[in-house]
């Protein structure tokens, strides 16, 4: 038994310091907004974000061991399957799927809820060991670009939609989407709000465009007879894409104006306060100033180019000077760190 | 091709690397020796413009590596320590991205890259993520990313740690022919018999500062007896608990 209390501490530890990555949404402009001012959609919100979260939350604590190392360990057959019974229990959730399911049992939540929370958490427990298609075969069909940069900008494509933030963003959308198309007549006054919000969930990752790039993708940017903001552009073309995809059900021209005043703030922190992310998390953003100025200027082009949408002209010329400015800092940067 | 002359590199009150000066001739496959901590990836660093010196200068290709740093990475292919790989990006697709960004033509990108992946045992695993590829599948691919360009300049840091035998000697008889075709080759190493095989300059630093710089034929016996005389000796101690009996 000394043998598997050792490793599940050791397993516990590793996931606590995995869970307290989810600490990054209390630094995201889409939390904190929701907290600060939209108490009356703050439910739905919560609610959104909670699913988000639950997917990647529902992970196999063993998988935290390499197979390899798993199977060199002297443990025997029954200390195996000790471990494996035992092990999930690590897993916060699992303690509350149990709860559910007490309270189900008594009618407190519906069968059907508990189920889909269940089948969610069953999945994703075991969605890693299924003999499925090749790793990360979806990662294989994002589009190709024109342009020298088409790899780098693929690249950078892969990292935004291993976030949580997109997803959020997306759930936003496609509700809106679903509710268009099941012909309820949305009032125009709600698209410019909807699509404030989807670019809100999406903006914090652009105040950490270079945090899920590790230490080698840096030597590597350094390497690359590239300037800076060729950089800043490759990063920013994913975002943008994902922006308009995410506003075409909502006010589109709004949803660009937002999503370039987030890069053209975001593009300081990015540059100036690099902040390593975690996959499948929601990207954390700068200090609250710089959080509030990014919310604040990307609602203010949003409103003021579905007004006017001229003044798009204006946002596009103050997120180049953002991208050229930054770009010069992003080259002494990578030198001097 | 390559110069320095009094490169030094402190990290706050520690010196990395101490007033090297050292001149390599085009053509030329230069090893630069040490043991761990010695100064050699620091001075790769300095020389390929990933970090820059404390004081002292350097030119590569007859460009200043602090002022035309942009200059100097088009006329260079360099294997950094880390690798320098993306995880997002499959084997292939780095090579596709290097290609393009040092301005070759799609088909010319292409055919070079088919090329490589042929001749570093590559074409299977084309299609894998780095983050998915073994070490020796990953050092081959910035290997691979170094060549592409054609540069007139190979820095190489550590190539054949973690390389299987068959490609350790493709890779060894394909930098013979890049110098011999007048590619500069600056190379670390730890493997003495291979270094001792393929450079014909050696030189062997120590605490940051050049112990030892000279031509192969001046090495005055074999290179690992050289070696250990004037940079470090192996620490002769009997750890008597290994293969004891068991307590």
């Amino acid at each position: 038994m000394a043998r598997i209390r050792a490793v599940l501490g050791a397993l516990l530890l590793v996931f606590r310091r995995d869970s307290k990555s989810f600490g990054s949404v209390a630094t995201n402009n889409f939390f904190l907004m929701s907290v600060l001012l939209l108490q009356q959609a703050g439910v739905f919100l919560y609610l959104i974000v909670g699913l988000v979260m639950f997917f990647p939350l529902s992970t196999d604590p063993l998988r935290k061991i390499p197979p390899s190392r798993l199977a060199l360990w002297p443990l025997s057959t029954r200390e195996r399957w000790l471990l494996r019974v035992a092990s999930p229990w690590l897993n916060p959730l699992t303690w509350v799927l149990a709860g559910l399911a007490v309270w189900a049992a008594r009618g407190k939540v519906t069968l059907g809820m508990w189920a889909t929370l269940a089948a969610v958490f069953v999945i994703s427990f075991l969605a890693p060991s299924l003999p499925l298609a090749p790793r990360k075969g979806a990662w294989h069909r994002i589009p190709n670009f024109p342009g020298p940069l088409n790899h780098l900008i693929r690249k950078n494509l892969r990292e935004l939609l291993s976030t949580l933030d997109f997803y959020c963003a997306l759930v936003l959308s496609v509700t809106v989407l679903a509710v268009r198309l099941a012909s309820a007549k949305l009032p125009s006054d709600a698209l410019l709000p909807m699509t404030v919000l989807v670019i809100l969930a999406l903006s914090s990752y652009a105040q950490s465009l270079f945090g899920l790039d590790g230490d080698q993708a840096l030597t590597r940017y350094r390497l690359f007879p590239l300037r800076g903001w060729h950089m800043l552009a490759a990063k920013d073309a994913p975002f943008l894409l994902a922006a308009l995809v995410l506003t075409l059900p909502l006010a589109p021209l709004a949803g660009m104006a937002a999503a370039l005043a987030a890069l053209a703030v975001g593009h300081a922190s990015s540059v100036n306060e690099r902040r390593e992310q975690v996959r499948w998390r929601f990207s954390s953003g700068a200090s609250f100033g710089p959080s509030m100025l990014q919310v604040v200027l990307l609602a203010g082009a949003a409103g003021t180019v579905q007004t006017y949408p001229i003044i798009i002209l204006a946002v596009i010329a103050a997120y180049i000077g953002s991208t050229w400015w930054y770009g010069r800092a992003l080259e002494r940067g990578l030198l001097e760190s | 091709m390559i110069s320095c002359r009094d490169l030094t590199r402190r990290f706050g009150d520690f010196t990395a690397v101490d007033g090297l000066t050292l001149d390599v001739a085009g053509g030329a496959i230069c090893a630069l020796l040490g043991p761990n901590g010695a100064g050699k990836s620091t001075t790769v660093k300095m020389l390929t413009g990933l970090l820059p010196p404390s004081s002292g200068r350097a030119t590569v290709a007859g460009l200043d590596v602090a002022r035309e740093s942009l200059e100097i990475k088009t006329r260079i292919g360099v294997l950094p320590e880390d690798l320098g790989l993306f995880d997002d990006l499959t084997v292939e697709e780095h090579l596709l991205l290097t290609g393009r960004i040092y301005g070759l033509s799609n088909h010319e990108t292409q055919s070079r890259t088919d090329q490589l992946l042929r001749v570093l045992s590559l074409a299977d695993g084309r299609d894998t993520f780095a983050g998915y590829c073994s070490h020796g599948m990953r050092k081959k691919t910035a290997f691979a990313m170094a060549l592409l360009p054609n540069p007139q300049v190979l820095f190489l840091d550590e190539p054949f740690e973690a390389i299987d035998p068959v490609t350790g000697k493709m890779m060894h008889d394909l930098l013979v022919t890049l110098a011999a075709r007048g590619v500069t080759i600056f190379l670390t190493s730890h493997i003495l018999s291979v270094a001792e095989r393929i450079a014909n300059h050696f030189i062997m630093i120590r605490g940051g500062k050049i112990v030892w710089n000279s031509s192969a034929e001046e090495l005055p016996r074999s290179l690992e007896d050289h070696y250990f005389d004037l940079v470090e000796s192996p620490v002769a101690e009997d750890l008597e608990w290994l293969g004891s009996a068991r307590s």
